[in-house]
């Protein structure tokens, strides 16, 4: 009944999302828009973009990301929808799951088209790579996303909570990225990447295990 | 079967204090009409007995369940209807049924679900977004909840709000079908007449305290 609970609420985020092509678009948009301004910018060669990727991806990312953010609790503020959510008998845990997911959905689906997008527009020609970097991104994705919902609703009510959002998400998010970075960096160009992704999955497992606890916590009247 | 037991419960809004000291009990089957003065407190009592509002000070249980401690097992015996209808605009109703169902644990089929959109007179509308919706049919999609949940007790804020003349008959008949299956209303409304048919309880709130009054007739039984 949980799992059920938490899949209707991320499922009606995305129909929200598909139906009004709203935060879909503008992500993929702007995901867009930063890689080619990095491409323009850089032009690298082969080389300097093995060492470029990681950390044009991860900011991308990052600042995409931000952009689902700060609309995840939009819908909710339709006609006390937010209250309805809250007076519904689910655990404030399975809210948050529910919301979690919805966000790591979209996410994911622009990194999807953002990564082999990156390797076409940066000539990197290391394709045998691409569905490992898909798994440190997807990695990094749990986490980031996690933080970001619960930031994003301790910032709901918030006049300007796009810049509240991100000026708490940024440091918070930091080492996961970092470790992010890394763990790519050495996915391209070979190095150790092992201890990078165990600090990602300790990160991850820390984010999802207090996430949960803490909306819970804050949307307690 | 709801038995709503609520003793001295206070609730301040920052110094400005609402209630102080409500107690409140009722048994199954019955209908409680709370009035009162604008900013007497009676959304804020129907919200912390839907548990929106944790109180101050007091208890309350229903059926048993202590608020503070049991309030998810608390809200799956409850429907609360507010000002706000908590409707999502890009859902259909029948997608907002769904919607609502899944998060109490309730798996209602769909033919269900539409015979409970068209039984609040909305089955001309039931593939359309909710968005395009007056005032009036979300109140009774709103309402429509009460079919598949069949809950024990029922908190309504200003029922019929919202409603022509035929919608508030078509409520009435409802909430009396309701009342007759054992249930129990909890509703706050400023329009004594419009609920009277239900022979309510009447409580009044005043400087915070609920004051009963007279009852009015008893309903009639079918």
């Amino acid at each position: 009944m949980m799992f059920i609970a938490a899949y209707r609420i991320a499922w009606k985020d995305m129909m929200g999302d598909f139906r009004r092509r709203a935060t879909l678009s503008s992500m993929l948009f702007f995901a867009v828009a930063v890689l080619v301004i990095f491409q323009a910018a850089f032009d690298p060669d082969r080389a300097e973009a093995r060492r470029l990727l990681p950390g044009l991806l991860w900011v991308t990312i990052l600042f995409t990301s931000l952009v689902g953010l700060g609309r995840v609790f939009q819908a909710e503020e339709e006609d006390g929808a937010f209250e309805g959510l809250l007076l519904a008998p689910a655990p404030r845990g399975v809210i948050f799951l529910g919301k979690w997911l919805g966000n790591l959905v979209l996410t994911l689906i622009v990194e999807a088209g953002l990564l082999p997008l990156a390797f076409i527009l940066f000539n990197v020609e290391a394709w045998d790579a691409f569905f490992p970097l898909l798994g440190i991104l997807v990695l990094g994705t749990l986490g980031l996303t996690a933080l970001g919902v619960l930031l994003a609703v301790m910032t709901q009510a918030a006049r300007s909570r796009e810049t509240l959002l991100a000026l708490l998400l940024l440091p918070l998010v930091a080492p996961l990225l970092i470790a992010g970075v890394q763990a790519a960096s050495a996915l391209l160009q070979g190095g150790e990447i092992g201890d990078w992704l165990r600090l990602m999955v300790i990160f991850d497992i820390v984010y999802l295990a207090l996430a949960p606890w803490a909306f819970g916590w804050l949307v307690e009247e | 079967m709801a038995r709503i037991h609520a003793e001295g419960i206070h609730y301040a809004f920052g110094r400005q204090k609402v209630l102080r000291g409500v107690d409140l009990a009722s048994a199954d089957g019955e209908c409680i009409a709370l009035y009162g003065a604008n900013g007497s407190g009676k959304s804020t009592l129907l919200t912390i007995l839907a548990t929106g509002y944790r109180p101050q000070r007091g208890s309350y249980r229903l059926d048993g369940l202590l608020a503070s401690e049991e309030g998810s097992e608390l809200r799956r015996r409850l429907v609360y209807v507010g000002h706000h209808t908590h409707l999502y605009g890009h859902l259909t109703p029948v997608e907002n049924l769904r919607f609502f169902c899944d998060l109490r644990g309730l798996r209602p089929t769909t033919e269900a679900l539409r015979e409970a959109v068209a039984a609040v007179g909305l089955a001309l509308h039931a593939e359309r977004p909710v968005r395009g919706f007056s005032a009036g049919m979300r109140k009774r999609l709103a309402l429509s909840r009460i079919l598949p949940a069949k809950p024990a007790l029922l908190l309504l804020d200003e029922p019929y709000s919202a409603l022509d003349h035929a919608g508030v008959s078509w409520l009435n008949d409802l909430l009396g079908g309701y009342l007759r299956g054992g249930g129990t209303i909890i509703l706050a409304s400023h329009d004594p007449e419009r609920v009277a048919p239900l022979s309510p309880q009447i409580r009044r709130l005043e400087e915070g305290r609920l004051i009963a009054e007279q009852t009015t007739a008893p309903r009639e039984t079918p």
